[in-house]
């Protein structure tokens, strides 16, 4: 019982740090020389996200978003980026929980609406940043473009998923 | 590890509908913001910084100014179009977002706080009014 929590924390850890580096990795993909919108980004942390959601559980995940967002600020984001982060990060959190348990979508579907309700989120934020509406002029545009990275995501999540789950078998056998 | 057994890993009917669905979403938010702006003309460009307006221009007259805030936005209003030219905000989004014209579009650079807006006519616009 006691491995069991200490297993559970290393792996918070190693997800932790794993979401942080990605995060910081992908600034270096320049998706905005294909795709010129503000606030596009791939959101490859995501792919930690899911993993804790669908590893560890919702608490577990969230536990690790809110650290994660805290550090992401302390390491460059700011107070407005963790605003931003936070909201969008809970937001999608929430929504991804939800559609979990559906057996009728899969970790593409769940993929694709945590990334539209992240930029769902920015966009509440910016509204209330800005004191003004019209930012959500944006939103078609960044919605659209989260198909493509949800799927994007997705298809990550996926080959990671199916790796750890023969791996942890041959580990358990 | 392994609780994995509530999740599928092909992808399905379910995510058709998922799809569907923002991309529906992303044509009614599109459709209505674009019927409530950008269809009319307008000729004033507002300055908003921290959303406070600071400044008025008039979009029919070539100007060329910089706003401070964090960081600086060079704004350039050119041939009835108003853009960000030059800015040394991270990512230069606002920059990237290129000229805008008619009535409800916007530019906005968030790490700056600043949003551009143009609005209606300017007064000045008005040679005359017939009662």
């Amino acid at each position: 019982m006691k491995k069991n929590k200490v297993n559970q924390m290393t792996l918070c850890a190693i997800l932790i740090s794993m979401a942080l580096v990605l995060s910081y990795m992908e600034r270096f993909i320049p998706l905005q020389m294909f795709i010129p919108l503000p606030g596009i980004k791939l959101g490859l942390a995501n792919v930690v996200t899911l993993m804790a959601l669908f590893f560890l559980g919702t608490k577990s995940a969230f536990t690790i978003l809110i650290i994660r967002c805290v550090l992401g600020a302390v390491f460059g984001g700011g107070i407005s980026g963790l605003a931003f982060s936070l909201t969008g990060g809970i937001l999608a959190m929430s929504v991804m929980c939800i559609f979990k348990q559906n057996r009728r979508v899969s970790v593409f579907g769940v993929s694709i609406l945590g990334a539209a309700f992240h930029n769902i989120g920015q966009i509440l934020v910016a509204i209330f940043m800005m004191g003004s509406v019209y930012v959500i002029g944006y939103l078609p545009y960044l919605l659209l473009v989260s198909v493509f990275t949800g799927m994007a995501t997705g298809s990550i999540c996926a080959g990671v998923f199916r790796i750890l789950k023969t791996n942890t078998q041959i580990i358990q056998n | 590890m392994g609780k994995t057994k509530g999740m599928r890993l092909r992808f399905c009917i379910g995510d058709v509908l998922v799809i569907g669905f923002v991309v529906m979403l992303a044509i009614l938010i599109g459709v209505v913001f674009w019927i409530k702006t950008g269809t009319e003309e307008g000729n004033l460009v507002v300055v908003y910084r921290e959303g406070e307006k600071i400044r008025e221009l008039s979009l029919d007259k070539n100007t060329e100014i910089f706003i401070e805030n964090s960081y600086t936005n060079k704004l350039v209003v050119k041939d009835k179009k108003v853009a960000i030219v030059e800015s040394d905000c991270p990512g230069m989004d606002c920059v990237h977002s290129g000229w805008i014209s008619g009535k409800g579009r916007s530019l906005v650079c968030l790490p700056n706080r600043v949003e551009i807006r143009i609005e209606g006519e300017v007064d000045s616009e008005v040679d005359f009014i017939v009662r």
